[in-house]
Parts: C-alpha cells; structure tokens; sequence
C-alpha cells in the first residue's frame, strides 16, 4: 500500500492556509488588507502570522507611510515551498480516495 | 463524499479563492494614461510655438523638459498612491509596469540622442514614438486581454506608418489623432472602468 503523504500543521489551518495563499499572488501586503480579505479579526490575525513568521513562512516588516504605522508582510522562499508541497500532498490525497472510492 | 475528503476539497477550494482574490487587487494607475496624453499635448504645442512668454520661447527645450517633468510627477504621485493605497503589487501589475519602465527608458535611450546629434526629422520621430507606444500598448493589452488597450497599440502602429507617408503637416494631425483616441479617450475609459471595479470589490468586500 503505497504511504499516504502528511499535510503541513503550520499550513492546515484555515486562515493560515488563507493567508498564505493570498500573500502567494502579491508581493507584499498590509495587515489591514489580509484583514479586509479574511474577514478575521485583528487579534486572530495576528496570532496567526505570528505562527507563520515563526515557522518562516512569511517575512513581517514595520514602516510609516505619511506619519502611520505599516505593518507589511510577504511570503518568504520556505513559505512558497511549502506551499507547493501542501497543494501538492492534497490533490495526492484527494487522487487517491477517488481511486479507493 | 466522505467528510475528510470534502474538508481536503474546500482547503483545495480556499485556495484557489484566495490566490484569485489577491490577483484582482487593483492600484489606480489610468489617470497616468491621461497625464501623459495631456503631456505630448504641451510639448507639441510648446515645440510648435503655441506657447508665448520667455520659458516657452525655448522651443528645443519643450520634449526633453516636458517628458522628464511627466516622468518626474508620475514618479512621484504613483509612489505615493501606492504607499498609502491599501492594495498591494500583484505579479501582473509588477509585468505591466516593467513593460511602460521599460518602453519610457527605451524612448529616452533613442530619442535624446536624436536630438542631441541634430539627426532628429520629425516624422521618423513620431514614427519611432508612436511604434514603441504601440508595443507597450500590445504588450500590456495581451497581458490583461484586454481589447480596447490592444486596438490602442493599432490606433498608435497605424499612425507611426502614416506619418511616414504623409506629409509633416499630415503626421502632426495622425500623431494629435492618436494621442486623442490613446490617450485621452482610451485613459478616460480606463479611469470609468477602474471605478467601477473598485466600487464592485467595495460591495463584495462589505
């Protein structure tokens, strides 16, 4: 039986894995529009970049754009891999439950 | 479907919605179309001796000065809308700005020079001018498959040929033609089309 691939913990969650597939299509983005974007709030949306900053997925840096705070991130090299790997290990595991199914 | 795998198809699902929702950001950028039209409209005017009073007098200086201000004021009005614009830089407007950076450089690269070295005739100016508007025009309008931007680079190839042919008098009338229709109308258009974009993310969104 051929072994089935695991998915990523730090991608599976659903606003992370959100998260990371919106910062896949731009270069860098804004807290408040990954915030417009996800419907979420501040609070969990912090928490949640928090753990992808720790795993290295993204990349957060601070500026100010006419006397406000930015705060920015984007995807880092590892996020993008890992994503890759995430989509991939899924349609993996969705090929192989229509063939068992 | 079993439940786990309709969870693994809605993540599947997600991401793809996300991935296209980053994608359709927009910047505002179609009032750039227009300033430049309106742009060409001064340097013609001041090269052609419109312009009175002791600055516009300075006929050689009109191309140079008015390209480099535009470029400057651009510059300048793009970085800061796009600082303070909530919406970020997606992978295709990053191509199509390439596309224009480069086409401007490529303009600058060519036709200083001409100017320069006294070899500048003003119908193979024109001509030289409006066949690069035209390639970025196609480029940016294949990119977007968008129609109307790729009948613009037409509009520009066609007046680039004509002004060849026709006299000097004809290539000033297909050159303010072309800008009119490329520029002022077609960068309108763009400005209406934009609105309505961002006034339909904004119900989406709400």
């Amino acid at each position: 039986m051929p072994e089935m691939p695991e998915l990523n913990p730090v991608i599976h969650g659903k606003l992370r894995l959100a998260l990371l597939s919106l910062l896949s299509g731009v270069d860098e983005a804004e807290f408040t529009w990954l915030r417009e974007k996800t419907g979420s709030t501040d609070g969990n949306l912090g928490a949640q970049l928090m753990k992808l900053e720790e795993a290295g997925y993204v990349a957060m840096k601070k500026r100010f754009v006419l006397r406000k705070p930015q705060t920015l991130y984007r995807m880092t090299e590892k996020g993008r891999v890992a994503l890759t790997e995430y989509v991939s290990a899924l349609k993996e595991l969705l090929g192989n439950a229509v063939i068992s199914g | 479907m079993s439940a786990e795998n309709q969870e693994l198809t809605e993540r599947l699902e997600l991401i793809e919605t996300m991935i296209a929702e980053g994608r359709r950001s927009t910047t505002r950028w179609a009032w750039t179309i227009v300033l430049w039209g309106v742009a060409f409209y001064v340097a013609i005017a001041w090269s052609s001796g419109f312009l009175g009073g002791p600055i516009w007098g300075q006929h050689y200086m009109a191309w140079p000065v008015t390209m480099i201000g535009t470029w400057l004021l651009t510059w300048g009005l793009a970085t800061r809308m796009r600082q303070s614009a909530k919406a970020p830089m997606t992978t295709v407007g990053r191509a199509i700005m390439s596309i224009w950076t480069a086409m401007g450089i490529s303009m600058f690269a060519l036709l200083l020079p001409l100017g320069l070295s006294g070899r500048a005739d003003q119908q193979v100016c024109v001509a030289a001018v409006v066949t690069l508007l035209g390639m970025a025009n196609a480029a940016s309008g294949i990119l977007l498959k968008w129609k109307a931007q790729i009948a613009c680079a037409v509009v520009w190839w066609v007046a680039g040929s004509a002004s060849l042919f026709g006299s000097v008098t004809q290539s000033t009338i297909a050159f303010l033609a072309a800008i009119f229709f490329c520029q002022i109308v077609f960068g309108i258009y763009a400005m209406i089309c934009e609105s309505r974009e961002q006034r339909r993310q904004g119900a989406a969104n709400a």
